[in-house]
């Protein structure tokens, strides 16, 4: 359903808005040499009990037309691409204390999707309605790269 | 992604900061749920902020939200303009994006084979 992981990135990152966070930070490792992926994503919103995320998790994504619930559908999603790929994938969440999403694949995996458009992820994270902050970031075995909203709006000026 | 790219992001999204500033004449929703991300919502808000840079229309600022109920017609685009009124696009890709961008946002005509329904009051 998604072709990016730079697509699950936002739809995750967008459950953290729709749960008042105030800070969401992305994490993307990335290792040629360890063959492997790791998204993480860590917000500081309501978080979810148990009982949720028992039923964020066991949504199945249904092709069916007509009048669905998609609240939560997306952690399914990347559960499924995650494990479709030989990764791992977690959550670990609690009414008050935000949440946190690791996701994992073998980079070389053949249905592995790209990593696509990131900074038109990260563009919609900043063009949302409420304040959030939003960090991202990315490492591979050779660079690094940081962005941070906060960065932008306090210093004023791009730095990398 | 490569580094250029990425220094292109860090100005861009201190420009989409710099234009929350300040009342618009118009202001542009789009619903980026998970069915919105799916239809293509991202690469619909892309286009527009492209378009309206290229455009060069200062008074026009991009919001981004989440799912509006509309998950059958996604990506949704909707145009509220400063005095209040409210049109709704349905089903946008990226030539329907451009052409809400000339047209509504720059010329100030609707686009009327691509909107949805009137204004509703919200049934809640």
């Amino acid at each position: 359903m998604f072709e990016e992981l730079s697509q699950h990135i936002l739809d995750i990152a967008m459950n953290s808005l729709s749960a008042n966070a105030k800070k969401v930070q992305i994490s993307i490792l990335e290792s040629r040499k360890r063959d492997w992926l790791i998204l993480h994503v860590r917000d500081d919103g309501r978080g979810m009990n148990a009982a949720t995320l028992k039923r964020v998790l066991g949504s199945r994504w249904s092709s069916k037309k007509g009048r669905r619930k998609p609240i939560g559908l997306g952690l399914a999603l990347l559960r499924q691409t995650s494990e479709m790929c030989d990764g791992n994938f977690h959550v670990r969440s609690a009414p008050g204390r935000g949440t946190s999403v690791t996701a994992s694949m073998r980079l070389s995996h053949i249905d592995r999707p790209p990593l696509g458009d990131l900074s038109a992820t990260i563009l919609a994270l900043c063009a949302t309605d409420k304040k959030m902050d939003v960090r991202l970031n990315y490492r591979t075995d050779e660079k690094r790269f940081s962005f941070d909203t906060q960065e932008l709006v306090t210093k004023g000026e791009v730095i990398l | 992604m490569n580094l250029e790219q990425l220094k292109q992001l860090k100005e861009k999204a201190q420009k989409q900061i710099a234009l929350r500033e300040g009342n618009k004449k118009y202001r542009v929703v789009i619903s980026m749920g998970t069915s919105g991300i799916a239809a293509g919502a991202r690469e619909v808000m892309k286009t527009m902020l492209d378009e309206i840079e290229k455009q060069g229309l200062d008074d026009v600022e991009v919001r981004v939200t989440g799912e509006h109920g509309l998950e059958n017609i996604e990506p949704v685009v909707q145009v509220e303009e400063a005095g209040g009124e409210k049109t709704t696009y349905a089903e946008i890709d990226i030539e329907k994006a451009k052409k809400i961008v000339s047209e509504h946002l720059q010329k100030g005509r609707k686009v009327d084979n691509l909107a949805v329904g009137r204004e509703k009051k919200k049934s809640e």
